[in-house]
């Protein structure tokens, strides 16, 4: 058997949402854990600014103190509130009340011991005598901000490697995550070109002889079971062609000429009247003659094909199929089942099937719309549940 | 003439109760070596606050004792503890009211 190289994987449109999600979830993830990360270093490096300062604060309320209780002393003889060019200052009783301010920023919070607030830094000391009945001094000094500036670079460096270093990390969690489903689909198309090659002389053999053999000659028994060979050898070349097609062709430089639309349009109909016939399905041809288009035959036969095939393979008994060919527009209409609103977004996946109980691998629409995509055409789908589906493609 | 005699009453009413304290407090320290504010700072070093001041202060007048005294243990010896208070509560509460606002640091200092 001759294993065909192809490195193309089409990831069905519900995978690409899955892994989508499952990237835009990892983004998201590895987002919250910078931030936090961020606000945990930034903290830690507020509360190491801070236990600096607070050696510094301290000697300054130690020195404050003293004269505080040098005021208290002599408080009948000045009231001179002790200042200092370093520093403002603030003493509270235990109410909580202000006894005396020089301090520029108004929100203090007398449970902490170290803080900032509004640009400042302040320090609450508890005396251990109230002079003058200040149970809390505060002592507030300007923050100079050089630890903010140093933190936001040392933190934009970091998460901007730590976020380069995570989706570097997801990529390769994605390619793990991606790889079983590759794998399938892997042994899926090695599977498929294997066996479309193994088919290829026998499905030519049956084809070739049946079309030798003058049905007119026969009895009309005879002649009824050749027809079903002929059916069944057509099936199963249109599926091979399918096959051979999403293996090989896709892959090709197309041989594009210009094309009379209108002949192969009759001919792909009479090649499919057989088949028609076992459901006593009516064609409806309304087909303008010298219809060209520039495009490779066999993939304009391929396009036309799966949708006639499609027609006759989910229409109902004694349907009719509807033909429309004019200039720069083709549409196929049929009278089956239809498929349902939320399904015809699927109805381009490759191995999508709505209907289990017709044969098929769920590739022709697929088929179709590369065809569309390589050759720009318009194609627009339609259909109405037990009504019938119409594809009209346009050019 | 209504007016004249509400303001009249208020300041008789003012000038009474400033006397509780100066009656009954300052006429007594004065005696003393040691003046009447140096205990209001002793009251202020520990209590801090008005209100946790005046109730100090109350508490230790009704009754008096060396366990409830801020004063140093040398002070006490050499010049003992002071009588049970008869001032009523009222009388005292306006006391100690004058007390404070005589001495206390709000607004004094600059």
């Amino acid at each position: 058997m001759l294993a065909l190289k192809s490195s193309v994987i089409d990831l069905r449109q519900s995978e690409k949402k899955t892994l989508i999600g499952f990237f835009l979830l990892y983004t998201a993830l590895c987002i919250v854990i910078l931030i936090f990360i961020s606000f945990v270093y930034f903290k830690v490096q507020k509360d190491f600014m801070l236990s600096q300062k607070r050696i510094t604060l301290q000697n300054y309320s130690n020195e404050f103190i003293a004269r505080l209780k040098h005021l208290h002393v002599n408080f009948d003889k000045y009231q001179t509130y002790p200042r200092d060019p370093r520093f403002q200052s603030a003493i509270y009783d235990s109410d909580k009340k202000q006894i005396f301010s020089t301090l520029k920023s108004d929100s203090i919070n007398l449970n902490s011991i170290v803080y900032t607030s509004k640009k400042k830094i302040h320090f609450i000391k508890e005396p251990e005598s109230y002079y003058l009945g200040s149970k809390y001094v505060i002592l507030e000094i300007d923050d100079d901000l050089v630890w903010i500036n140093k933190t936001q670079r040392d933190l934009i460096i970091f998460v901007t490697i730590a976020f380069i270093f995570l989706l570097i990390v997801g990529y390769f969690l994605l390619k793990l995550f991606l790889k079983p489903m590759r794998d399938a689909m892997h042994l899926l198309d090695r599977f498929i070109k294997d066996t479309t090659h193994e088919l290829n002389t026998p499905i030519s053999a049956i084809v070739a002889n049946v079309e030798m053999i003058d049905v007119n000659g026969l009895d009309e028994k005879l002649a009824r079971k050749i027809r079903r060979i002929d059916i069944g050898a057509k099936t199963v070349s249109n599926i091979y062609e399918d096959l051979t097609y999403l293996t090989l062709n896709n892959k090709i430089i197309s041989q594009n000429e210009n094309i009379n639309v209108s002949e192969l349009l009759h001919q792909r109909i009479e090649y499919f009247q057989t088949l028609a016939s076992v459901k006593k399905i009516e064609f409806i041809e309304n087909i303008q003659t010298d219809i060209h288009m520039y495009i490779d035959s066999k993939k304009l036969s391929k396009l036309i094909d799966n949708l006639i095939s499609n027609a006759i393979k989910y229409n109902k008994i004694e349907g009719s199929i509807k033909v429309e060919l004019k200039n720069g527009y083709l549409c196929i209409q049929d009278t089956g089942k239809g498929i349902k609103k939320e399904q015809l977004r699927l109805l381009y996946d490759r191995y999508s099937r709505f209907d289990k109980s017709v044969g098929g691998f769920g590739i022709g629409l697929n088929i179709v719309s590369m065809i569309c995509k390589e050759y720009h055409l318009d194609i627009n789908i339609s259909s109405e549940l037990n009504m019938g589906t119409k594809v009209i493609v346009k050019w | 003439m209504v007016k004249f005699l509400f303001i009249s009453t208020v300041m008789l009413m003012t000038s009474l109760q400033a006397s509780v304290y100066k009656d009954n407090c300052v006429s007594c320290h004065e005696e003393l070596p040691v003046s009447i504010d140096k205990y209001f700072y002793r009251y202020l070093l520990k209590y801090s606050s008005e209100k946790d001041v005046k109730k100090a202060m109350k508490t230790y007048l009704e009754n008096p004792s060396e366990k409830s005294s801020v004063m140093g243990d040398a002070f006490i010896n050499r010049f003992g503890i002071k009588y049970k208070t008869d001032l009523t509560n009222d009388e005292l509460d306006k006391a100690l009211n004058d007390y404070w606002k005589t001495y206390k640091v709000f607004g004094k200092l600059k």
